[in-house]
């Protein structure tokens, strides 16, 4: 086995002067031959993407879709309704890649809040609150290999497995139920106000823990 | 909900989480719309949801999943239903509509209304269907011409070719690394890694497959060639390894890894 480091500088076009859309069928196998040798980043893949290449989709897909099945699996409980949300998902960004684009942050964490939103709308019953290509996040982390996603996954367990247990409640009844500031206070008998700081003040110490 | 001229944080957190009233983010949206600022902190706290996210213990995919994607994005490829609809001829009984007056001649004009309000969508659609075929022609076209060029240039006998690299450019790092899990015993060589500041040292992680947290799997420095390895670390036996990473730590070593990954490999499916 071999151990490379990590997220080229210049991933896919360092050694091919012909932008992926102008590239020839032959040149795009060899590309995707290429890419399956040295994993491709998440841009690189796009951008196959946007030029209709099935094989960059299906690379993406089994990157992420675990991440985005049990992530969806966590919310609705039901492993056919979860199985739903991540194919439409993923469909959607190989009819629509445009819908994401780096400037909304990285595609593993844009994914990760996008099946969480999705599956919040199919377990309440309503049509999508908000449309995938408005979701736009801040975010550095590098979720494109098993292993970075390991230990990141690791760090946040732990990180919110150490906040208070009141704050650790409000947000998993906000985030994976999807229950509003006022449920949730009449579910634990909290102020309303009271809930909202502890939603914030769980996802303030997450990152600031995780920038340490 | 205004924390002065902006939305509270509070709020705007409940708006990433989508547990908002209509009317409380309708509010925020109109704010949104106009501060640069108070976006900027929605980004943010989206990447905060993204990790709470990231924090629910993988499942495997249903069996099959994989396959029913790969079979609906290549069907979406090439439509044949659908072209197979479009070419189907459509056909009319002339004699019936000779044979009867009174209301089934009303029935029989309704009848044609019908199909011809059915043509006219049909006729919109194979417009629609020849006008992304002729964008395709053209973009297709486009990239023969420059595919043509590209060609033509890599193949001329009087291209000069000249290597272009960076001096001194220090070779990446590697390492390569052998494992037996039911022994436990684990071997690593790495080549050109960068030096290690006073007080850091490089330690290697053992991921192991079942999700369980990282298992540090030894200390190492490397020469002034940029040679480490680690031999034989006391691990525990028996661990299945999905991964190995290694990262930069305190000189003392670390019980758990500390971003970034700076060297990493998976375990191939066959375990090999």
């Amino acid at each position: 086995m071999t151990l490379a480091p990590e997220s080229p500088s210049m991933p896919d076009q360092s050694n091919n002067p012909v932008p992926p859309g102008s590239r020839t069928q032959n040149e795009r196998a060899i590309s995707a031959g290429m890419h399956k040798s040295e994993v491709g980043s998440d841009k690189s893949l796009m951008d196959r993407v946007r030029v209709r290449e099935q094989q960059a989709m299906s690379e993406i897909f089994d990157r992420y879709a675990r991440m985005v099945y049990s992530v969806a699996l966590r919310v609705l409980n039901d492993s056919g309704h979860a199985e739903d949300v991540m194919q439409e998902i993923f469909f959607q960004l190989w009819r629509s890649p445009e819908s994401f684009s780096s400037s909304r942050g990285s595609l593993g964490a844009w994914l990760l809040v996008v099946a969480r939103n999705r599956a919040i709308d199919q377990l309440r019953q309503r049509r999508s609150a908000e449309p995938v290509d408005e979701v736009v996040l801040a975010s550095n982390t590098n979720l494109q290999s098993e292993a970075e996603r390991s230990i990141i996954m690791q760090k946040v367990q732990g990180i919110i497995g150490n906040l208070p247990n009141e704050q650790q409640q409000s947000l998993q009844l906000a985030f994976f139920e999807g229950l509003s500031h006022s449920e949730i206070a009449e579910k634990t008998g909290q102020p309303l106000g009271t809930v909202k700081t502890r939603i914030r003040s769980a996802l303030t110490s997450l990152r600031k823990r995780l920038e340490a | 909900m205004r924390d002065g001229q902006h939305i509270s944080q509070e709020d705007l957190a409940l708006y990433a989480l989508q547990t908002l009233s209509q009317d409380e983010s309708a509010a925020v949206r109109e704010h949104l719309s106009e501060c640069d600022e108070c976006q900027a902190e929605l980004a943010s706290l989206r990447g905060d949801l993204a990790m709470v996210a990231l924090s629910v213990d993988q499942k495997p995919l249903p069996a099959g999943a994989r396959d029913r994607f790969i079979q609906k994005i290549a069907g979406e490829v090439l439509p044949a239903s659908t072209a197979a609809k479009f070419t189907e001829p459509i056909s009319i009984d002339r004699s019936t509509r000779r044979s009867h007056a009174g209301w089934s001649g009303w029935l029989a004009a309704a009848a044609i209304l019908i199909v011809a309000a059915g043509l006219g969508f049909q006729v919109s659609q194979l417009r629609a269907r020849l006008l992304e075929m002729n964008n395709r022609i053209t973009t297709l076209e486009a990239g023969k011409s420059h595919a043509e060029q590209v060609a033509e240039l890599l193949t001329a006998p009087s291209a000069q070719r000249v290597l272009l690299s960076a001096p001194k450019t220090r070779p990446a790092p590697s390492g390569h690394l052998v494992y037996l899990p039911l022994h436990g015993e684990l071997i690593l060589q790495a080549d050109n890694l960068a030096p290690v500041p006073a007080g850091k040292t490089y330690e290697l992680w053992v991921i192991p497959a079942d999700g369980s947290a990282p298992i540090p799997a030894g200390l190492f420095r490397p020469d002034a060639a940029g040679n480490g390895s680690v031999v034989l670390p006391s691990i525990p036996s028996g661990v299945s390894a999905k991964a190995f990473g290694v990262t930069m730590e305190d000189a003392a070593g670390s019980k758990t890894p500390t971003a970034p990954i700076l060297l990493a490999g998976a375990v191939p499916a066959s375990g090999e």
